[in-house]
């Protein structure tokens, strides 16, 4: 009895999550740090037109800030980003749990979910192009929730139908009504899987942002891009490159703190 | 000295995959008053699913289980189940999985509070009431789980080979730990176990049931005075009687699975 308690006291199991150390930590400075050093001193040497060193991209930073063209391309690509990730995140939300509870719905969206899955998302934009023209902020909104639902829809409905049936037996052993069943057990377990799907969706809905302003919009920083590739700008170019990197890596951060927060029994599987 | 029949099996027969396996047919059993009742069986004999029978949580073929004059048709609340896998949620703590049965028989929140501390403090789980069950091992997850079914209070508890999954040394620790629990907070029990020591040892009465489809082959009086403690059953010299005989019954069932 004694042993059984000594051995597994929480303060000495919860410090067993994944943390990163002081060696690890190092190892990806030095990484980074590499790499960057290296095309600096050897990439002008290769092509001194194209390769432009990481000096040169920081120092078109305040140029484009200054002239204006940098806030102007992000606040359009955040404001349809968010707007498509939303209506994603409703929807693949909604449709998942639905799904998931009520065979007849899974059997009916189920085949458009697994062809739309499968084709390349990218294949659509010119039907939304089609239908939705190619102005205004409403084909690539379109577009960043279509790229964006179905990670959220598919993880969903199986978080929602791959609930441990022990545990559903517990909810019925203890007479729980519907709805305490979905607060106390469905949504819970569902969670890890929802986030995971929400994870998946924001590196997708980045891609669907800025294909969508390649091929439709002309808008944004996915618009930047093209501009300064085609004016054989590389330095400038790669601004909103790395600007779209630190919205994508800050908003996985976002959700792993969220996830923290809302699920902190997740720490365990991160183990 | 015989106590009323307070949970009744009258003729059931139960079926599984649309009527093509028999699990048990025509088994009759009682439970009586404030007795714990032991169900020793060879593995796959449906012991476990007589237990769900008799809370209601499968539905049966055929006859009538009985509890306290009203027939089961749905889990009741004055009975409580503690269950093998041991059934906690990962995401509440231990005190919210202790909680979990008075929140949903809608006790006060002093209520709760008051039933929580003391169920915890009865399993020895003081210090572990913020935990995450994943932080606790097998032993202390299956005291949350007892502590969550006792903390309700229920005239019946239904324990479901509670002790099976944990390694020996942790059962025989926590099948004494339980002895003295029960013997605190006596209640009508049905026990089931494949184990013939741990039947002996917490057992009233032990019915020992045949290979599939499950009959009551004998049922074994357990004449062990209590208090007991898992040492003072084996020191007594009708232990070994009654192991010998359970033995005897159960090795003709085993032959068959």
């Amino acid at each position: 009895m004694k042993a059984e308690v000594a051995q597994a006291s929480p303060e000495v199991r919860q410090r067993g999550r994944r943390l990163l150390v002081g060696s690890d930590l190092a190892i990806r400075v030095a990484s980074v740090a590499l790499v960057l050093a290296t095309w600096e001193f050897f990439g002008p040497s290769l092509n001194p037109g194209i390769l432009k060193p990481p000096s040169a991209i920081l120092a078109a930073f305040p140029v484009l800030i200054g002239n204006g063209e940098l806030q102007l391309a992000l606040g359009q690509s955040l404001r349809v980003y968010a707007i498509g990730m939303a209506i994603a995140l409703l929807a693949g939300l909604v449709l998942g749990i639905a799904s998931g509870r009520a065979r007849v719905l899974y059997n009916v969206i189920d085949p458009w979910v697994s062809a739309l899955y499968s084709i390349p998302a990218v294949a659509l934009i010119p039907v939304i192009g089609v239908a939705l023209g190619y102005t205004g902020d409403l084909p690539r909104i379109a577009t960043v929730a279509l790229f964006g639902v179905f990670p959220i829809l598919i993880n969903t409905q199986q978080g929602v139908r791959n609930v441990d049936p022990g545990l559903l037996e517990v909810a019925r052993a203890f007479s729980s009504s519907e709805r305490r069943l979905w607060k106390d057990v469905v949504v819970p377990a569902a969670l890890p899987f929802i986030l995971a799907g929400v994870r998946l969706a924001i590196g997708r809905g980045l891609i669907g942002m800025i294909v969508a302003e390649f091929l439709i919009g002309l808008a944004g920083l996915g618009y930047l891009i093209i501009v300064y590739q085609n004016t054989f700008r590389i330095d400038r170019m790669f601004v909103p490159v790395i600007v779209v990197a630190v919205i994508g890596i800050g908003l996985m951060g976002f959700v792993q703190f969220i996830e923290g927060r809302v699920a902190p029994w997740l720490r365990r599987e991160q183990q | 000295m015989t106590a009323p029949v307070r949970i009744s099996v009258e003729h059931v027969t139960k079926r599984f995959v649309s009527g093509a396996v028999t699990v048990f047919e025509g088994l009759d059993l009682a439970v009586r008053d404030g007795e714990a009742l032991c169900i020793l069986g060879p593995s796959g004999c449906g012991k476990t699913t007589l237990l769900r029978c008799m809370h209601g949580l499968a539905g049966i073929d055929g006859g009538r289980i009985v509890i306290d004059g009203v027939e089961v048709r749905a889990p009741s609340r004055k009975v409580a189940m503690v269950f093998q896998h041991f059934g906690l949620m990962p995401w509440k703590r231990v005190r919210e999985n202790v909680a979990y049965g008075l929140e949903l028989a809608g006790a006060s929140k002093a209520t709760i509070a008051e039933r929580v501390d003391r169920y915890v403090r009865l399993v020895g789980l003081v210090g572990f009431e913020d935990a995450y069950p994943y932080a606790l091992s097998g032993g202390m997850q299956q005291r949350v789980g007892l502590a969550r079914a006792l903390a309700v209070d229920p005239q019946v508890l239904l324990m479901d080979e509670p002790f099976g999954s944990l390694d020996a040394l942790t059962r025989e620790l926590l099948q004494d730990e339980f002895l003295r629990i029960y013997q605190e907070h006596p209640r009508t029990m049905v026990f089931i176990t494949h184990s013939i020591d741990e039947a002996i040892a917490l057992g009233d009465r032990v019915v020992v049931l045949s290979a599939r489809p499950a009959r009551v082959r004998d049922i074994l009086v357990v004449d062990i005075p209590r208090p007991r403690t898992v040492a003072s059953v084996i020191a007594d010299p009708r232990f070994v009687e009654l192991r010998d005989r359970c033995w005897r019954l159960l090795r003709k069932e085993a032959s068959w699975a």
